[in-house]
C-alpha cells in the first residue's frame, strides 16, 4: 500500500476545490436572487485557493494511488494555467450572465466541475483517471453550453456537442482497450515499460494509436475532426465560448502530452511516419490551412474565432510532433498564451454585448475606438497576439515552435506554417480595420463593470508583457518538460 | 463444436440482430427494446468470459434503469414518426459502404493472426469457489479509490445538469407554498369588524 | 474454446454498427443516443475480453467506471433533448437550421 496520510496533502488542489463546490452548490441554495454575487465571488475564492494550494504544494515528481496520480511540475504549471484562465472567464461572466436572467449558482458549480475535471486530466496517471477526468469536463460543458435553457441555437449546439463528444470518447476507448490488450496495463509509465521492453504487439499498438488519436484530435477540434467546433462556439453563449474556447484547450494539451509522450514515446518521432508523428503532421497541415481560409470569408466573430482556433492547434500540434524537450516545451507555451488569449478575446465581446444585444458580428465591434479607447486597445493587443505580430506574446509563441520545428529537421512543415499564418493575418487585420477606422453604429457608452474592466487590463497587457519578458514563461515550461 | 461456443455464437448472432435492428427501425420504441435485448445476450456473452458482476449489473442498471428513462422520455416527447425517417434512406448506401470498409479493416488486424488461440491461450476457467464480486470489490476499494471518488463526482455533475436544464418555473403554475401556508397569521385572513348591533324597531 | 479473436471480432461488429448507426440516423436523435450507448457496449467487450484473458481484473474495473459514466452522459443527453424538443418541437436533426455547420 502506498496510501497514507501524506498522500492526501499531494491530493490537496483537488480537495479543496471540490471541497468548495460542496459548500457553494449548499450556499446557493439558501441565497436570495439579490445576494447571488456572493455564490460569484465565493467561487472566485475557491479558485484562488486552489491555486494557492498548488503552488505552495509539493512537486516533485512521484506517482501516487497505485499510479492513477501523478505528481510533476508539469502538472503544477499547467494547473495554475487553468485555475488563472478560470478565474478570468468567470469575471467576464458576471454583467453577462445577470443582464439574460442567467446569474446562477450552477453555472459557477459547473464550471468549477469542469475545472475540477481538467486538474484530473492534467495530473492522471493512468488511463482510467484521464478517462474519468475528461468525462467530468465533457459533461459539465455539455449542460454548460445548453444553459441558456430558452435559447434555440444554445440547445441545438449542446446536442451537437454531445453526440460527437460521446463519439470521441467512444473512439478514444477503443483505443485505450486496444492498448491495454497489448500491453496487459493501463498505467503510463507501464504502458511505457512494456513498448520500451519490445514485447507488445506493434500492430496492435498502432491500431489503438489512430483510435486515441482521433479521440484526441475531436477533443483538440483539429481538422478533419473540426465539425463541432464553429457550430459550438457560436451557438452557446459567449461566456460560456470563452469558458470552453480557452481552458480545455490546456487539459487537452496535458491529455496528448501524457499519451503521446510519456505511455506512447516509443512510437514517437524517432518512428517517423510509422507513429504518431505521421499522422500528427497530417491533422496538422489540413488544421492550419482549413482554419485560417474559411476564417477569412467569416463576418460572425465567434465563427471566425472558431476557425481561428482551429488554426491555433495546428500549432500546437506542430509543436508536440517536433517532439524532444523543445517541441514539448514550446507547444505548452503555445497552449497557455493561447488559452489566455482566447479568453481575452471571448471575454471582450460578453463585456460589448448588452442587454438583448449580442455582440457577435463585425459590424457590433465598429468604431470600438469611438467608444472606448482603451477597450479597443486591449482588443488589439489580444487580436494581434493572435494573429502573432511583434511585440506581443503570440509572436513568440510561434517562433519558439518554428525554431522546434527547424531543429527536427521539418523545415518545409515550418514553412507551410508561415504560409499560412501570413494568410491568416488578413482576417485578423480586418477585425482592426472596424475597431479603428470604421464609424461606430450606434454611440451608447459601454456598460462594464469594475472587475470585468480590471481583468481585460491585465488580459490585455499580459499579452504585452510575456511579449517583451517571453523568457520569463518560457524557462518555466521548459523546467516542467525537462522534470518529466 | 463445443456447447460453450455454440452458445456463445447463438448470443453474439442475436446480438448483432438486434444491435442491427436498433438502428433501422422506423419506431424508437422498437429500436429501445431491441436495445435491451442487445442488453441481455451481451451479459450472456460476459457470463461467459466469468465477468458475473459486470453481466449482472449491465441487466440491472441498463435494462432496469437506463432504457426505462429512454422509453420515458420517447413517450414523454411525442415524436412525429414520418420527419424522423425521413434521409434515412438517402444515407443508409454510405453508411453500409463506410462500415464494411471499417469492418474489413478492423477484422484484418483482429483476426486470428494476432489474438487467436495461439497467441493468447484460453485461460483455465476459475475454481469453484472463485468469487467475482469480491474481486471487483476489493481491487475497487484499494487499488483505484482514486477513481471511485471520481465517478461520484461525475455523477454528481449529471444530477446537477439535468435538474438545472430540465427545471423551470412556470409564472402560470398553481403551486402551493407551505411555508406561506403555516406562517399565516390570524391578521392575515380574519378581518373583525366592529359594527353597531342593529336595534329591532 | 472460444478464441480472444472471436470476442474481439465480436466488439468490432458492434462498433461497425453503432458508427453506421449515428450515420444513417442523423435525423433521430434518440436513436442517436442509442448508438452511443451501442459503441460503449462494444468498447466493454473488449475490455472484458482482454480482462478474461490476461487474467487481469483491471479491464474488469474499467468497465464498472464506463459504465457509470454511459448512465450518467445517457441522463445529460436526455436532458438536452428535452430542453431542444421544448425549443423546437422537433428532434430531427437537419432542422436544426439555426447553425449552418
Amino acid at each position: 500500500m502506498d496510501f497514507n496520510a501524506s498522500t492526501l496533502l499531494l491530493l490537496l488542489p483537488e480537495i479543496v476545490l471540490l471541497s468548495a463546490i460542496a459548500v457553494i452548490l449548499v450556499l446557493d441554495l439558501f441565497l436570495d436572487q439579490s445576494k447571488r454575487v456572493f455564490t460569484y465571488g465565493m467561487s472566485l475564492a475557491a479558485l484562488v485557493a486552489t491555486m494557492a494550494a498548488v503552488m505552495l504544494g509539493d512537486n516533485t515528481s512521484q506517482v501516487v494511488m497505485h499510479g492513477a496520480y501523478v505528481v510533476d511540475a508539469m502538472g503544477s504549471v499547467l494547473k495554475v494555467a487553468l485555475l488563472s484562465v478560470g478565474i478570468f472567464a468567470f469575471i467576464y461572466s458576471r454583467r453577462y450572465l445577470s443582464d439574460r436572467n442567467l446569474f446562477k449558482g450552477e453555472f459557477y458549480v459547473l464550471g468549477l466541475l469542469a475545472i475540477l475535471g481538467m486538474m484530473i486530466m492534467v495530473s492522471a496517471g493512468s488511463f482510467l483517471s484521464l478517462y474519468l477526468g475528461l468525462e467530468l469536463l465533457a459533461l459539465s460543458l455539455y449542460a454548460l453550453v445548453a444553459f441558456d435553457g430558452d435559447s434555440k441555437p444554445g440547445s441545438e449546439a449542446a446536442m451537437k456537442y454531445f453526440v460527437l463528444g460521446a463519439l470521441a470518447s467512444g473512439m478514444l476507448l477503443y483505443g485505450i482497450s486496444m492498448i491495454y490488450g497489448a500491453t496487459g496495463v493501463l498505467d503510463f509509465a507501464g504502458v511505457a515499460k512494456v513498448i520500451a521492453s519490445g514485447q507488445a504487439d506493434q500492430t496492435v499498438l498502432t491500431f489503438g494509436l489512430v483510435f486515441v488519436l482521433i479521440g484526441i484530435a475531436f477533443k483538440f477540434g483539429a481538422v478533419p475532426f473540426h465539425m463541432w467546433v464553429p457550430d459550438v462556439y457560436q451557438g452557446a453563449p459567449v461566456v460560456v465560448t470563452a469558458f470552453l474556447g480557452s481552458v480545455p484547450k490546456i487539459a487537452a494539451f496535458a491529455m496528448a502530452m501524457r499519451i503521446l509522450a510519456e505511455s506512447m514515446g516509443g512510437l514517437g518521432p524517432e518512428m517517423g511516419w510509422q507513429g504518431w508523428q505521421g499522422m500528427l503532421i497530417i491533422l496538422a497541415v489540413l488544421s492550419l490551412a482549413l482554419g485560417n481560409i474559411v476564417a477569412l470569408v467569416q463576418d460572425n466573430i465567434k465563427r471566425m474565432l472558431a476557425y481561428s482556433t482551429i488554426s491555433h492547434v495546428g500549432f500546437i500540434f506542430l509543436g508536440l510532433l517536433a517532439g524532444g524537450d523543445k517541441g514539448y516545451s514550446a507547444a505548452m507555451f503555445y497552449t497557455i498564451i493561447y488559452a489566455l488569449t482566447a479568453v481575452g478575446g471571448f471575454g471582450l465581446l460578453a463585456i460589448l454585448s448588452r442587454k438583448g444585444v449580442e455582440a457577435e458580428n463585425l459590424h457590433d465591434l465598429k468604431g470600438l475606438n469611438k467608444r472606448s479607447p482603451w477597450l479597443a486597445a486591449m482588443m488589439l493587443l489580444i487580436v494581434f497576439s493572435m494573429a502573432g505580430v511583434p511585440p506581443t506574446v503570440g509572436f513568440f509563441a510561434k517562433l519558439f515552435i518554428l525554431d522546434a520545428l527547424v531543429n527536427a529537421d521539418l523545415l518545409w512543415l515550418a514553412l507551410v506554417a508561415v504560409f499560412f499564418s501570413v494568410i491568416g493575418a488578413f482576417y485578423y487585420l480586418r477585425i482592426i480595420k472596424v475597431i479603428y477606422f470604421d464609424k461606430p453604429e450606434s454611440e451608447e457608452p459601454i456598460a462594464a463593470n469594475v472587475d470585468a474592466r480590471l481583468a481585460i487590463s491585465v488580459n490585455g497587457l499580459a499579452m504585452l508583457y510575456y511579449g517583451i519578458f517571453p523568457a520569463s514563461l518560457l524557462a518555466v515550461c521548459q523546467a516542467a518538460i525537462a522534470a518529466l | 463444436m463445443s456447447f460453450e461456443k455454440f452458445l456463445f455464437y447463438l448470443f453474439a448472432a442475436i446480438l448483432v440482430g438486434s444491435a442491427l435492428m436498433v438502428i433501422t427501425r422506423r419506431n424508437p420504441v422498437h429500436s429501445a427494446l431491441f436495445l435491451v435485448l442487445a442488453f441481455f445476450n451481451m451479459a450472456a456473452i460476459w457470463l461467459l468470459a466469468e465477468a458475473e458482476f459486470l453481466a449482472i449489473v449491465l441487466v440491472l442498471v441498463y435494462v432496469g434503469a437506463v432504457m426505462v428513462l429512454f422509453l420515458f422520455v420517447i413517450m414523454m416527447l411525442d415524436i412525429d414518426l414520418a420527419t424522423v425517417r425521413a434521409g434515412f434512406i438517402k444515407h443508409l448506401p454510405v453508411g453500409i459502404v463506410v462500415a464494411v470498409l471499417m469492418l474489413v479493416e478492423m477484422v484484418l488486424v483482429l483476426g486470428p493472426k494476432h489474438f487467436g488461440l495461439t497467441k493468447y491461450a484460453a485461460p483455465e476457467a476459475a475454481p469453484a469457489d472463485y468469487n467475482n464480486t469480491a474481486e471487483l470489490g476489493l481491487s475497487l476499494f484499494t487499488q483505484h479509490l482514486y477513481a471511485l471518488e471520481i465517478a461520484a463526482v461525475i455523477l454528481l455533475v449529471a444530477m446537477i445538469a439535468a435538474i438545472s436544464l430540465t427545471l423551470r418555473k412556470r409564472p402560470d403554475s398553481k403551486r402551493q407554498n407551505v411555508t406561506r401556508q403555516h406562517m399565516v397569521k390570524k391578521k392575515d385572513r380574519l378581518k373583525i369588524i366592529k359594527m353597531p348591533a342593529e336595534e329591532k324597531g | 474454446m472460444i478464441s480472444l479473436s472471436e470476442y474481439l471480432i465480436l466488439g468490432a461488429l458492434l462498433f461497425v454498427i453503432s458508427i453506421a448507426g449515428i450515420f444513417i440516423n442523423r435525423k433521430n436523435l434518440i436513436v442517436l443516443l442509442m448508438c452511443v450507448e451501442l459503441m460503449l457496449l462494444a468498447v466493454n467487450i473488449n475490455f472484458v475480453a482482454f480482462s478474461h484473458f490476461l487474467g487481469d481484473i483491471n479491464g474488469q474495473v474499467f468497465v464498472f467506471f464506463i459504465l457509470t459514466v454511459a448512465a450518467a452522459e445517457a441522463a445529460i443527453g436526455l436532458a438536452i433533448l428535452i430542453v431542444l424538443f421544448r425549443n423546437r418541437r422537433t428532434i430531427d436533426v437537419d432542422d436544426l437550421g439555426t447553425l449552418k455547420g
